[in-house]
């Protein structure tokens, strides 16, 4: 016993072989990671799928228009942007499930019997644009 | 001749590093890439699907006893539709309804629900869970 404790030769393979054991596990560690965050995040960008239901012009002073939006994907979404002709309208933002729906108010001006061009967007950057006729 | 090749490698273990770190880069570009081609796979199966749907709103007529609407659908396409969603639009109001009607292909069915129909020219919107729409204007 006291010789093994007095003798070192031997001492530097060991540390050696562990360090290099550290460093591979933390090397492959970091692989897997990076593997699984670009994949993850290109399976949500390649899995978001949404319509929009229904697009309803409204407002006591035609000053509201309500987007009905519906999550046809495989992933939740979460809408970051609504354009009207354009220019960001939108207040709060809304996030959908899968195969959930529900609506989404956005303050904007609207004059009767005018096309607007509403495009929604996601956290991701998937959109969804189109043209939308204002009652007469 | 075979022997003493089989021996001469199991001895010498310079390069095995190497073939390992290539083996390992392997397999870890290998399941990125099929993960992303499988999935990508998958979701291109779903945009094809939502090609293939085809369906009509054919009839709507208002019931009287009991109260309600029935509709007629016409599936047209080659897969089974599952409508999850039917809009009474008229010009003061936007009504939505969970529906929940499978209808197989080249199927015409006919659903009755206690949904009123506005007085004056309204539309009828269904959408499938697919993402497709189908529209009826009637008054």
């Amino acid at each position: 016993m006291r010789k093994l404790s007095r003798s070192r030769r031997g001492i530097t393979p060991v540390l050696s072989s562990l360090l290099l054991t550290v460093i591979a596990v933390a090397g492959m560690s970091i692989a897997i990671t990076a593997t699984y965050v670009i994949t993850d995040g290109l399976h949500d960008n390649m899995g978001e799928r949404f319509i929009v239901e229904d697009v309803w012009f409204t407002g006591d002073n035609n000053d509201t228009i309500s987007l009905y939006l519906r999550n046809v994907g495989k992933i939740s979404i979460k809408v970051a942007a609504v354009y009207v002709n354009r220019e960001d309208r939108l207040v709060a933002s809304l996030e959908l499930e899968q195969g959930k729906h529900d609506e989404l108010n956005v303050t904007c001006d609207w004059i009767a019997d005018s096309a607007y061009e509403i495009k929604v967007v996601t956290r991701r950057g998937t959109q969804v644009v189109d043209y939308y006729m204002s009652p007469p | 001749m075979w022997t003493i090749t089989c021996r001469r490698l199991k001895r010498n273990q310079r390069g095995i590093s190497n073939i390992i770190v290539v083996v390992l880069s392997l397999v870890i570009i290998l399941a990125i890439v099929s993960n992303i081609v499988l999935w990508n796979y998958e979701m291109t199966q779903l945009d094809w699907e939502k090609m293939k749907e085809n369906v009509a709103i054919t009839n709507v007529e208002r019931e009287t006893e009991p109260s309600g609407s029935q509709f007629t659908f016409q599936n047209s396409g080659g897969l089974t539709v599952h409508l999850v969603s039917l809009w009474i639009i008229s010009p003061t109001d936007h009504q939505q309804y969970d529906v929940n009607v499978f209808i197989n292909s080249a199927e015409t069915k006919t659903y009755e629900d206690n949904i009123p129909l506005p007085a004056g020219n309204y539309t009828v919107k269904v959408v499938t869970e697919r993402g497709n729409t189908a529209v009826y204007s009637g008054s």
